[in-house]
């Protein structure tokens, strides 16, 4: 079994930190051991002081190649012994089977290093993966991989890489926790000979660009602490101890070009031969903590001072209106306030047919029953309304509705978005997990905490484990890249990640910073790169790709606390480290490590050192959902209210910075955002504060004549941010869809629970000369239909469906000429239409009655007796022209044809298509 | 108000005539909206260019797969004196090659026809793509964005300019296979909906859901009466909704459409001299010659941005194996694509016409499999004609081999901000706000190629 490990040959970040991890090192240290040493091919050699064992050990078995090239030079260059024993190695096959382990604890290490070619492989310990694809660098490089924290299981450890060639060199086995630092103390005249001759150097010709304290950091080179200048800037390492010849810093002080370094005067002789001495006596350095630069110097106050990330107020309600009889809730109190300061009163209620087809499209996506219609006009409880709310709100298709919305923010889909458009059939166990959490009204930082950090938290039971690694779909779904694993551009999934996070959950547009510090926003590159650590620290399954068409790294749920067959497409924690700031946001141009942090204008939280061994994704969702975190709750109510009326009170609902729009209502948006953190983030309790408003309540049109008030409303306030009136909405795709198969009895009503039909795994052939194009046909509601990412379906792209690529806050409604044909002429519109014909028939023998039910079933509303007179007279007409048909004189097929002519005219009309 | 009787004459009339149907109310709105000029209910009127443009529509032929520039374009027959060199095995041009009649253009054999309009085209051998996988090739070629999705340059400019006929799409896209990137290379993306690609597939039905399913005309006209009238009195006490009195009114162009859709490829009226020059049997809508007499077709009707997929399926310009696989393909396109320069220059069209003709990548100087190439973004070639290019011209220049751009590199973006120059549009004023940012075609990037401009 591998534990958590700490790495520590990563920079030391902070002073505070760095004091720390001294301290726990040295107790750490004081039970460490060293265990064994195997030198795979080769004698028996003396490194850091430990004898090892030559090849020819009784403790290990392999079978590989063995192989020598001792004329190579080293990249770093090394001490004589390591460097025979690194030299010759094993390849082909690539397993070791350590034997004679005790059981207990072993750190391990294993020195890979390279001939020729770069070679990218993984290293796995008893079959785990501990190292991902590393690339073993150019001719001559070499490293020390791990440690790895490894229990003997039958006195045995099993190493073994996949991919590349990976040529093994040597084993170092600890025993305990070794930390793997080996640093001894500086001897005096070492430690004076830098204090007197390089201190001072570097501090006249190199800090002024090449510092913490520069105005503007050149080639991302630190020098000023001992850990930056080893990593290096853009260009590499600046200094190989020990190595003069190949250190970049001892080359530009020779250089006569460019890259000549100070570049405006050559160092001096003597100088230049100090920096010589230094680099080839071992470069000692006390210097021991890494500085940091800070790019873009936020200033963290004044950015606060913007009103999206001031202080969630909780502000008094205004209830010193004029008409204050209007108001029902709260809520009301502010929308009024605002209207009066513009003179302007709301318009009158909504009538009781078109508010609960509002309510029950806004909570379902469906349409109300004739009978649910005939139970409400009839109830005369002034508790009428909030009981249709509250049976709403407890049906299954609530979840089916909002889960929806919540789909569309997180881009979901059924297949990953590579070139070849890799099915995920694990994927919808992630959908279904939206739509139970909001039929459950899970609190809303509940939910996040799962989505980002789920298989983190500590489970009560099974079904919560796999709730949890479930949850973590959300961050599993990130869109996947091109064709290759060889060079996968993991940065650009790591991004969609971070782009969605942002967006969603926080209403900021975080990526502009992985080029370049925000333009607008309080965000910089290291604020991106903070963030971006904790998903490099990250498993992502793999969902296959065109060259590597084997899915893997998906998390067994458990059942009966044993990991069971059924997978899911979820995260897991991979080997933690600090992520490289990336210059121009070029993953080949790495500048310095920055750590694992919140933006430092939200907090800039960090992680703990105790916790620098996880991903930090369990800290990220608790910086996200704390109640002081300005964006969280302001976001959600925002989208919870656009949802509810039509549009925001911010318009901009995944924008809440510079560039987006200041809310119409920000008291109100603060008292909102009070109240969700105080009602315990329930999402289901907000819902019933703004349905239960007098302004959810108001008509949608302005019903007086054009000469009173209502033409200084529309004067006024042409676009009703004041919510004088309630805004119309056309059926989403969705919506349409669904009311379509539920009109003509064709809906299946049952949950999905089970995974689409695709093709077995082992069957994929899929390439970007064949992706994924299937489709999957079900009479099952919209949201459990099969959506993949490189192929829409035709109706929600004529219908503005989501983007499965990107977060989509806001459905156009667009009117398409496009959308009108579909309407006069496709077949599913034809099919339903028919069904909804015999429908009609059946359910009536009179006319008059089958017209009333026609109407009320699209609209919700019966016909003004004039329609009605007209619409009779209208199929008396067509019934005529359908007997010049010949075949048409039977009278129930002419029958069914005449009543499906009046339905398809019913499924075109806007009072059918919009909401009122 | 429904009680007069119905009269089918007058609605049929209205239906067909136009604005009969919407007195009052609608005529209002419409009038109200064309002058605020963002009209909801016409929102592909046409919009006039920042400045005086030289062509007024685009053409993209996208021949998918990568086509071989060193065994079309750019023949490189100096390299057969190498064949074989080097452990990646060079390999000419494999096919003959000759100077163009006027120019002296030197072009492959798989392109006669083209090779004698030399003198009408301005060929690029300098463009770049940063990928060279198909499907961020072919989407970068169409979006400027590889990895992102973003909005077509069909529909950028059908943003930017609206359309002149409101009864056909402003942005159609005949293509019988899907190209890589699939419908992502025709999205409008953040853009509205109403500017997305229009996918026409040859066929009996060309534009989904265009045919009248009633079994009578009369009967469908009897239907849309009864709709208009219901949605009339609906409209009646919303005043303020542009947004249902555009429905209406898209209706009406639906309705429209069933007749100028259809009569857009009908090739009836076609004279015998037309088709031969095409090389089109009559009744055939499956060659690439019904795909560019259909785009000649459309370019008269007003289509914005036309673009025809040559292949999208297997097998296409994706010749691996080899490049005998280009013959047919270029046997195919060859003949219909100098018959539609040929055509709309006849007919005066093509001075204000940009034909386009693009691949995603070129494809390596080395050999692949027998007698293969691998695909190659550093160097390939692209043609255009017509609308404000400089005809008879050659801009940039390989290396001996046909690997690298030794001259004039010219980048997607640049192909993107000079094609919108020539419609008129500066491509740093076309933006569209979106998740707060100002997109544009060519995201931070372009340069105009005044070098080839006439």
């Amino acid at each position: 079994m591998l534990r958590p490990f700490i790495v520590l040959n990563q920079p030391l970040l902070t002073a505070a930190a760095a004091t720390m991890l001294v301290a726990s090192l040295t107790s750490a240290e004081e039970s460490t051991t060293f265990f064994r040493g195997l030198n795979l091919n080769g004698p028996a050699v003396t490194i850091d002081g430990n004898v090892w064992e030559a090849s020819d050990s009784v403790n290990y078995i392999c079978k590989d190649n063995a192989f020598e090239q001792q004329s190579v030079a080293l990249v770093p260059s090394t001490d004589a012994d390591r460097a025979r024993m690194i030299r010759s190695s094993r390849w082909g096959g690539n397993r070791i089977e350590l034997t004679n382990v005790p059981s207990g604890t072993y750190p391990i290490y294993l020195y890979v290093w390279e001939d020729n070619n770069p070679e990218i492989f993984s290293i796995l310990v008893n079959g785990q993966e501990v190292e991902s694809r590393f690339n073993s660098g150019g001719t001559g490089h070499w490293k020390r991989l791990g440690p790895w924290y490894t229990d003997s299981a039958k006195e045995r450890i099993v190493l073994t890489s996949q991919g590349g060639a990976a040529n093994f060199s040597g084993v170092e086995i600890y025993r305990g926790h070794h930390e793997g630092i080996v640093e001894p103390p500086l001897a005096p005249e070492k430690l004076a000979f830098f204090e007197n001759r390089i201190r001072p150097l570097l501090i006249e010709h190199c800090y002024e660009c090449h510092s913490s304290t520069s105005d503007d950091l050149q080639a991302g080179l630190l020098v000023d602490s001992r850990p930056t200048m080893r990593r290096g800037g853009a260009s590499g390492p600046a200094i190989i101890p020990g190595d003069v010849e190949h250190s970049l810093l001892i080359k530009a002080i020779h250089a006569d070009d460019d890259s000549q370094m100070p570049p405006d005067e050559k160092l001096t002789a003597s100088e230049i031969a100090d920096l010589e001495h230094w680099v080839a006596s071992g470069a000692a350095d006390p210097r021991s903590d890494a500085t940091r630069y800070v790019r873009k110097k936020i200033d963290v106050e004044k950015a606060r001072q913007f009103w999206s990330l001031r202080p969630i107020a909780d502000p008094a309600v205004p209830t010193t209106v004029a008409n204050s009889s209007w108001a029902s809730n709260e809520i009301d109190y502010f929308i009024l306030r605002k209207l009066e300061e513009q003179g302007l009163q709301p318009v009158v209620d909504a009538d009781e047919r078109t508010l609960i087809r509002r309510v029950t499209y806004d909570l379902t996506g469906l349409p109300p029953s004739p009978e649910e219609i005939h139970n409400f006009l009839t109830d005369d409880s002034p508790m009428a309304f909030e009981r249709v709310v509250d049976r709403l709100l407890d049906s299954p298709q609530y979840g089916e509705r909002w889960g929806r919305h919540w789909m569309d923010l997180v881009r979901y889909a059924d297949t990953a978005g590579d070139n070849s458009d890799y099915p995920i059939p694990a994927a919808y166990l992630y959908r279904d997990y939206i739509i139970d959490s909001f039929n459950a009204d899970k609190p809303y930082d509940e939910f996040i905490r799962e989505q980002i950090a789920g298989d983190l938290l500590t489970p009560v039971d099974d079904a919560d484990q796999n709730e949890n690694t479930i949850a973590t779909g959300y961050i599993a779904i990130s869109r996947r890249f091109g064709s290759v694993t060889d060079r996968y551009p993991q940065h650009l999934t790591i991004e969609d990640s971070l782009d969605n996070i942002g967006r969603t959950m926080l209403g900021m547009t975080l990526t502009c910073a992985r080029c370049h510090d925000h333009k607008f926003d309080p965000i910089s590159q290291e604020d991106y790169y903070g963030l971006y650590g904790i998903f490099q620290s990250s498993r992502y399954p793999f969902p296959g790709i065109e060259l590597d068409k084997i899915p893997k790294d998906f998390v067994p749920l458990v059942d009966d606390g044993k990991p069971s067959e059924t997978l899911a497409y979820a995260m897991a924690d991979a080997q933690a480290s600090d992520a490289a700031l990336q210059v121009r946001g070029d993953p080949k141009q790495t500048a310095e490590i920055i750590p694992r942090k919140f933006p430092d204008v939200l907090g800039g939280q960090m992680l703990a050192q105790a916790d620098a061994h996880h991903s930090g994704r369990l800290q990220l969702a608790s910086w996200i959902t704390a109640t002081d975190n300005p964006l969280t709750a302001r976001v959600m109510i925002n989208r919870i209210w656009q949802f509810h009326f039509g549009s925001g009170l911010v318009k901009t609902p995944s924008d809440f910075g510079i560039r987006g729009t200041p809310p119409t209502h920000p008291e109100l948006l603060d008292w909102l955002a009070s109240r969700f953190i105080a009602d315990q983030w329930s999402i289901k309790s907000m819902h019933r504060r703004m349905l239960l408003s007098r302004t959810y309540r108001l008509n949608s049109f302005d019903s007086e004549p054009a000469e009173s008030a209502a033409t200084r409303r529309a004067a006024v306030d042409p676009s009703n941010d004041l919510h004088w009136r309630f805004n119309r909405r056309r059926l989403d795709a969705e919506s349409l869809r669904d009311t379509m198969l539920a009109l003509s009895g064709d809906l299946d009503p049952a949950m999905g629970r089970e995974p689409h039909p695709f093709p077995p795994a082992d069957k994929w052939e899929y390439t970007q000369h064949h992706p994924f194009r299937d489709s999957y046909e079900t009479n099952r509601r919209s949201v459990y239909m099969m959506s993949a990412r490189l192929n829409s379906r035709p109706f929600f792209t004529t219908f503005d469906g989501a983007d499965r690529n990107a977060s989509t806050a806001q459905r156009d409604s667009s009117v398409t000429t496009v959308q009108s044909l579909y309407l006069l002429n496709d077949d599913f519109v034809y099919q339903q239409t028919r069904r909804f014909a015999e429908r009609i028939l059946s359910e009536s023998d009179n006319d008059d009655e089958r017209i009333d039910l026609a109407f009320e079933l699209t609209s919700g509303h019966v016909p003004l007796d004039d329609q009605r007179l007209a619409t009779r007279r209208w199929l008396a007409q067509i019934n005529a022209e359908l007997r010049q048909e010949a075949g048409a004189d039977e009278p129930k097929q002419l029958a069914l044809e005449t009543w499906s002519a009046f339905a398809r005219v019913l499924f075109r009309v806007n009072e059918f298509l919009y909401v009122d | 108000m429904f009680s007069h009787a119905i009269s089918r004459r007058n609605t049929i009339r209205s239906l067909v005539g136009g604005s009969i149907l919407f007195p009052g109310i609608l005529s209002e709105l419409m009038a109200a909206e064309q002058q605020s000029s963002a009209s909801s209910a016409e929102p592909l009127a046409a919009k006039p260019p920042h400045f005086a443009a030289k062509a007024k529509r685009v053409i993209l032929v996208f021949a998918t797969g990568g086509v071989s520039h060193i065994d079309t374009f750019d023949p490189k027959p100096t390299t057969n004196g190498r064949d074989g060199e080097g452990k990646d095995k060079l390999m000419g041009c494999v096919f003959g090659t000759k100077p163009a009649r006027q120019t002296g253009t030197v072009v492959s054999d798989l392109f006669p026809q083209i090779r004698d309009s030399m003198q009408d085209l301005c060929l690029i051998r300098s463009m770049k793509s940063a990928h060279f996988d198909h499907t961020e090739a072919a989407v970068g070629m169409h979006t400027g964005s590889a990895t992102f999705t973003r909005p077509s340059m069909g529909s950028w400019l059908s943003y930017g300019l609206g359309t002149v006929n409101q009864d056909l799409p402003s942005f159609m896209v005949i293509a019988p296979h899907l190209p890589y990137g699939g419908t992502q290379v025709y999205a409008s993306d953040f853009l509205p909906a109403y500017h997305q690609g229009t996918r026409v597939i040859p066929g009996q039905e060309p534009i989904a859901n265009l045919t009248p399913r009633t079994p009578r005309r009369s009967l469908q006209e009897l239907e849309l009466q009864l709709a208009d009238m219901l949605n009339q009195s609906h409209l009646q006490s919303r005043r303020d909704d542009t947004q249902l009195a555009a429905r209406i009114k898209s209706y009406e162009t639906a309705f429209k459409m069933q007749a100028s859709g259809p009569e857009a490829f009908d090739f009836s009226q076609e004279d015998e001299k037309t088709l031969e020059m095409y090389g089109l049997q009559s009744g055939d809508t499956k060659s690439f010659a019904w795909q560019c007499l259909v785009a000649r077709r459309l370019a008269e009707r007003g289509v914005r941005f036309i673009e025809l997929v040559d292949s999208g399926s297997r097998p296409n310009w994706d010749s691996h194996g080899d490049m005998q696989e280009h013959v047919p393909l270029a046997k195919a396109s060859d003949q219909p694509m100098a018959a539609l320069i040929r055509d709309l220059k006849q007919r005066g069209m093509l001075d204000e016409t940009l034909i386009v003709w693009a691949t995603e990548f070129g494809r390596t100087p080395t050999k692949e499999g027998k007698a293969g190439r691998g695909h190659h973004g550093d160097c390939f070639s692209i043609w255009l004609a017509g609308g404000g290019i400089k005809p008879g011209t050659v801009h940039g220049e390989t290396n001996d081999i046909g690997q690298t751009a030794v001259s004039d590199s010219v980048d997607v973006h640049d192909l993107h901000a000079t094609i919108l120059h020539l419609m008129g549009i500066d491509h740093t004023r076309l933006t569209y706000r979106h998740a707060g940012r100002d997109y544009r075609l060519t995201d931070v990037h372009g340069r105009i190629l005044h070098e080839i401009l006439a």
